[in-house]
């Protein structure tokens, strides 16, 4: 426990920086002094960057912030409950279940041939929510009678496909407008957010994460697998629902404001693990919350850089970060050694 | 030594045991009765299948017996909470699950979740309690050791270290020296005979060992296929020969003499002398070899060692062999 406890101030200091970078870079690069006076004092150089500070970038690195502690918090349950080093909120389905849900709210009325007034940032969360919880429901359901992860595995990508099949075709019966709606929101993004969205979205990473700080000493327990963790008085059925309330919350939630963002969830928790050198939950769940913040900021700021005009879709830019680093953490060591 | 303790803590009584599928009943195990006793090392031993495992889940709580009662220190297992169930109960299982990063130290502590509150924050007590574990089980060299990093025979020595911790009255091992060597074997049996009789608990190993558990158990409780649980000292169900229960084949029997199976032979049609620890290891070349019978008489001497066979005489029981198979 005590090892490597000094990482946490570093990694806060980490992340302060990261914040700053985040806020700084854009079309318009602003010193990181003139941001940190302006915040604390109100008193800004220039009212441009007031105006973009406090309405357009602010909000969207908090968004940066609420999704990379949410993703990984999600990843890291499900890593855990599962017992398997690739489990994530992707390939378990659940990402592509809030995106369901939320194809199914876009798409839906203007396949069906209405139009549906309202699509609000409320009305999005919901439909993500209860898209993720569906798919996720199906998948323990399946896990339930499979102990194999193998399998679990292959059932979470199965139903990926499958609804991703009933997205094609809704996507084919949808008018124009709808369908680039979609695709947009597919894509990722994390700055489309005003400040009730992001409050919302805020509130969601809350709820989400408390039932994850409560049963700290139930993931330990579930290290050994889910008779062990019976065996030492956890109720695992609870658990299970536990777990899927809290991913459906964090990774619908997400998944809904901000469309997929893939990679964080499975990357973050080894990441974690490598650097704090630990399966300790009290240390990972805090430590995979700080990295997958910093991870998302710093993704987001490379999607920002000065020169480009328009920013890269969040979505592509963490795949682009994170597909080579997991396959460098596969080839590097024993995945399955160090989880 | 002061005498041990005759407690019985768990108690089952016609108990019945099994499965359902497809809607239907199949039964495993019936008409079950045992005790176990506090102070005593117990090994369940029997064939593969025959229900060793559905009766460990059973007392586990996992599964609820048909017909009959199953007690622990006079209760019904159903009626204990999980919570309560786990400071009564500790449990080494067979599947080998184990979080690499971890330290030998962080697993044993994990023994004292029934008893941390919601972060697992271990007290001074609790602590105590580890590092008695981790002495009692001498591993105390591991103790800042990864998983990940230490053998399969230590690893097995700090998953029983973290049952111990559990600080439980009753800890139940499911083969716990299976995919050992044969040291590895010896000293964890010796461990947890230690443990159930310096630590006053009951202790329960299912295992295939018989040649350790015979020189380690209490109690044996033999399980095999239509016959009642039956439940002896090791010594009495050898001189009884209710051990060849365990032995359904013809050809496989148990030798009280040398305390082990042994294949049956066929030797009337050899005649071997000398001293009889030597003959018998010439015999038992002799018949691994698929010779039933030699016309002259064999005679074996020690120091130095020679076979006479006739006019013929051999350093090895190798060369006997070669030589009785050419002609």
């Amino acid at each position: 426990m005590s090892h490597r406890s000094y990482l946490f101030p570093i990694s806060i200091l980490l992340l302060g920086l990261s914040l700053l970078l985040n806020l700084s870079l854009g079309s318009v690069w602003i010193p990181f002094g003139e941001i940190l006076s302006g915040l604390i004092s109100g008193d800004w150089a220039k009212t441009s960057w007031e105006q973009i500070i406090l309405n357009y970038r602010l909000p969207k690195a908090l968004v940066a912030i609420f999704a990379g502690i949410g993703l990984s918090l999600s990843g890291l349950q499900m890593q855990t409950f599962f017992r398997n080093p690739l489990a994530g909120p992707f390939v378990l389905g659940i990402s592509s279940g809030a995106g369901l849900g939320v194809a199914i709210l876009m798409l839906a009325g203007s396949a069906l041939g209405f139009a549906l007034s309202g699509i609000n940032s409320w009305a999005i969360a919901t439909a993500g929510i209860l898209g993720a919880g569906l798919v996720l429901s199906g998948v323990s359901l399946v896990a339930w009678r499979v102990k194999d992860s193998m399998t679990l595995l292959i059932v979470g990508l199965m139903f990926g496909s499958a609804v991703s099949a009933v997205v094609s075709i809704l996507s084919f019966f949808s008018g124009a407008e709808a369908l680039k709606l979609y695709t947009v929101w597919s894509m990722g993004s994390l700055g489309a957010l005003g400040w009730t969205q992001v409050s919302i979205l805020g509130i969601l990473i809350a709820i989400g994460s408390l039932p994850v700080f409560l049963s700290i000493k139930s993931y330990n327990a579930l290290l050994l697998g889910e008779n062990y963790a019976r065996s030492m008085g956890i109720r695992t059925g609870q658990m299970r629902w536990v777990m899927i309330l809290s991913t459906g919350i964090l990774a619908g939630g997400i998944t809904a404001f901000c469309g997929p963002i893939a990679f964080l969830g499975i990357a973050v928790p080894h990441l974690a693990r490598m650097v704090w050198k630990s399966s300790d939950h009290r240390i990972l769940f805090p430590g995979s919350a700080l990295m997958g913040a910093i991870l998302l900021l710093l993704c987001d700021a490379v999607g920002q850089l000065p020169g480009l005009a328009s920013t890269l879709p969040i979505n592509a830019v963490t795949s682009l970060v994170g597909a080579p680093l997991v396959i460098s953490l596969i080839l590097k060591r024993n995945f399955s050694k160090d989880f | 030594m002061s005498p041990r303790p005759h407690v019985p803590i768990l108690k089952g009584k016609d108990l019945q045991l099994g499965y359902l599928k497809n809607g239907k009943r199949r039964e495993v195990l019936s008409r079950l009765d045992f005790e176990l006793f506090v102070g005593e090392m117990t090994c369940l031993l029997g064939p593969n299948g025959v229900g060793k495992s559905t009766l460990i889940k059973a007392i586990l709580g996992q599964i609820q017996p048909w017909e009959g009662s199953l007690m622990l220190e006079g209760k019904p297992i159903s009626s204990f909470s999980p919570e309560n169930l786990a400071r009564k109960m500790a449990v080494v299982l067979t599947e080998p699950i184990f979080p690499g990063n971890m330290t030998v130290r962080e697993l044993v502590a994990l023994g004292r979740i029934p008893y941390t509150g919601w972060m697992g924050k271990l007290t001074d007590e609790d602590k105590n309690v580890v590092e008695k574990a981790i002495e009692l089980t001498k591993i105390a060299y591991l103790k800042d050791e990864r998983l990940s990093e230490i053998s399969d025979g230590q690893r097995q020595k700090a998953m029983i270290a973290r049952a111990i911790a559990q600080d439980a009255d009753l800890i139940i091992l499911d083969e716990p020296t299976a995919h050992l060597d044969l040291v590895n074997r010896f000293e964890i049996m010796t461990l947890l005979r230690d443990i159930a009789i310096e630590q006053k608990k009951a202790v329960l190993v299912v295992t295939h060992d018989l040649e350790i558990a015979i020189e380690t158990a209490d109690r044996f409780w033999l399980l095999t296929c239509g016959n009642p649980l039956q439940s002896g000292s090791p010594e009495d169900l050898i001189l009884s020969g209710e051990i060849n229960q365990l032995l359904p084949s013809k050809r496989i029997q148990f030798s009280p003499k040398r305390g082990r199976m042994e294949i049956r032979e066929s030797f009337e049609d050899i005649f071997i002398s000398g001293p009889e620890d030597w003959v018998y290891w010439v015999r038992k070349g002799l018949s691994k070899a698929g010779i039933q019978a030699v016309q002259d008489k064999i005679l074996v001497q020690v120091d130095p060692f020679r076979i006479t066979l006739g006019d013929k005489t051999f350093q090895k029981v190798e060369e006997l062999i070669s030589d009785l198979k050419s002609t």
